[in-house]
């Protein structure tokens, strides 16, 4: 399959739908995470140049959180979103869909180390590539995942103009659902586009053109239940 | 049930849900706070989480319409995570971890944790013995600009008041020892991803590397301030690397041979328990770096004081590894 969706069942007994995000997204995320820490490490590094020695061991305890804490402590306090991670809409979780947990983010950004080599995070990218859900060698070792956050969503179905009317035939469940999802993906098409597909279902509606539209709408307002 | 009467239905307790995750989520626990009043009660979640799960399986097995199932999913998913979330380290885990959990780890993983103590002490010990023997041999290891280094080192025409270093401050070197030896304490466990090569190499260079400083010093009478410096440090520093390579060693053998599990399974169980110790060794390294630093530094010790002390910790660190949690049931381990 060329789809990168997991399916994953739930205690509650739902299937919960993960996105697993390529290496693109990924190496931009980084890129961003790199941007920060180079530049708090260097910020430090300024700011004590002022104070000697001991401002030296400043230095070195915040080299060490900066390049073996910032993503354990982003990953498991921020909801699996490092800041770059947050900015391109990535979440790491449990390949069970849960939260991503301290053991399990100790992992996979120890196993850095290892997807860095040879070099440029080479074994990483390749086993990203090779993986059908874009897995790191630290995300098979910690059973993590990269998938991309929902997208925020408009509220609901859009009100439908359109008064309803009942189908001519009874309509299969799958049917009934193309019809919807017609409905619901009018006002992104082009109007034209919208007499094109309109336009398959001319056994349907009898009609071509803007009526077929309308009265494709009509049903799809019947199907969901409203009352004109 | 149309659609349009099962939104009528939920709708309001959906928003209800979408209102209250959007507070929990903000980063700050002062907003979180103020704003999660009269939304609804973080107790009434669960309940209204596994109801919206219901209410999903529902949408999908009537093939209601896809926006409406896309937020359905998007609610439960977005409440999944609240409801799953990690707890934060509480004292009392850190205090557990250390007493019993690490310590049966590293006795659960007996085997690579003795074959990684091998391939460590074993070059160590022997090179020391050795080069009392034939001192000439230190030349074959380790080149003449590295000798004299460390002869200057421990010089002990020199460094009266300081041990083993030059004019740094104990603070300083702290850090230094922190960055430095984690490093290479994690790096040695994740180098055992690559079939267990990383920490054979790791540790039998080191093993060598330290035998071969300590034999060198010892035959040519710099001994003394080397063994005072390094007496105490020693035990949890040489102890942690040698664990560290051990969880790698575990970590290589998954690859290796997952035995009766899948790969993938292996190596997620090898990759947890490696975890583990290495935040163990993670600790145990920072004390060494601690002691290190402020006490073995300090050329003002006497020898009455600073042997002993060093005995104790090698003694009381071992049992501790070998008798720490052991009272505990089983299967009382807790398992994240």
């Amino acid at each position: 399959m060329l789809d990168t969706l997991t399916l994953v069942e739930t205690p509650e007994g739902i299937s919960l739908h993960l996105r697993s995000a390529g290496l693109m997204p990924r190496a931009a995320a980084w890129a961003i995470d790199f941007a920060i820490r180079l530049g708090i490490v260097w910020a430090t590094g300024v700011a004590i140049a002022l104070l000697g020695k001991t401002g030296m061991a400043i230095y070195l305890l915040v080299l060490f959180v900066v390049f073996w804490g910032y993503p354990v402590l982003f990953e498991v306090l921020r909801d699996g979103q490092t800041l770059g991670k947050r900015a391109l809409n990535l979440r790491v979780v449990a390949d069970s869909g849960a939260p991503v947990g301290w053991v399990a983010s100790i992992t996979r950004n120890l196993m850095r180390t290892v997807d860095m080599l040879p070099f440029c995070y080479g074994f990483g990218a390749v086993a990203s590539l090779v993986d059908p859900r874009s897995r790191r060698l630290g995300d098979m070792v910690a059973g993590t995942l990269v998938v991309h956050a929902e997208p925020r969503r408009a509220k609901g179905p859009p009100a439908l103009p359109a008064a309803p009317v009942q189908p001519p035939v009874v309509l299969a469940p799958a049917e009934r659902a193309a019809v919807v999802a017609f409905a619901e993906r009018a006002p992104l098409l082009t109007n034209e586009r919208q007499q094109e597909l309109a336009a398959l279902l001319q056994p349907l509606t009898g009609t071509y053109g803007n009526d077929a539209v309308q009265r494709l709408l009509g049903m799809a307002s019947a199907i969901l239940g409203r009352r004109s | 049930m149309k659609q349009e009467s099962f939104q009528a239905l939920h709708g309001a307790e959906w928003d209800a849900l979408e209102r209250w995750l959007d507070v929990r989520l903000q980063p700050r626990a002062r907003d979180r706070l103020l704003d999660a009043s009269g939304v609804m009660a973080d107790i009434e979640f669960p309940a209204a989480y596994r109801r919206v799960c219901q209410q999903l399986a529902l949408a999908e097995r009537r093939a209601y319409s896809t926006l409406l199932i896309e937020r359905l999913r998007e609610l439960v998913h977005r409440g999944h995570l609240v409801l799953y979330r990690p707890r934060p380290p509480a004292a009392r885990a850190i205090l557990e971890f250390f007493g019993a959990t690490f310590p049966r780890l590293v006795r659960r993983h007996w085997r690579s944790m003795a074959v990684a103590a091998a391939l460590f002490f074993v070059p160590l010990f022997a090179l020391i013995g050795t080069l009392q023997l034939r001192p000439e041999l230190a030349h074959a290891v380790l080149g003449p600009e590295q000798l004299a280094e460390v002869e200057e080192m421990y010089d002990p025409a020199e460094h009266e008041d300081r041990l083993g270093r030059d004019e740094q401050t104990d603070l300083m070197m702290f850090g230094f020892y922190v960055w430095n030896n984690v490093s290479i304490g994690f790096r040695t466990f994740a180098s055992g991803l690559l079939v267990g090569i990383g920490p054979v190499v790791t540790l039998a260079t080191n093993g060598m590397f330290i035998g071969t400083v300590a034999g060198h010093l010892t035959a040519i009478g710099y001994g003394g301030p080397f063994w005072r410096f390094v007496a105490t440090h020693s035990a949890p520093e040489l102890l942690a690397i040698a664990i560290a390579g051990g969880a790698g060693l575990q970590l290589g053998m998954a690859v290796l041979a997952p035995g009766r599990r899948s790969r993938g399974r292996a190596l997620v169980e090898a990759g947890r328990d490696g975890a583990k110790l290495a935040l163990g060794v993670f600790g145990m390294l920072v004390l060494a770096a601690f002691i290190e630093a402020f006490w073995s530094s300090k050329a003002a010790l006497p020898d009455l004081v600073r042997f002993p002390v060093a005995a104790l910790l090698w003694i009381g660190i071992l049992a501790w590894l070998a008798l720490g949690g052991r009272n505990l049931p089983p299967d009382s381990d807790p398992e994240r």
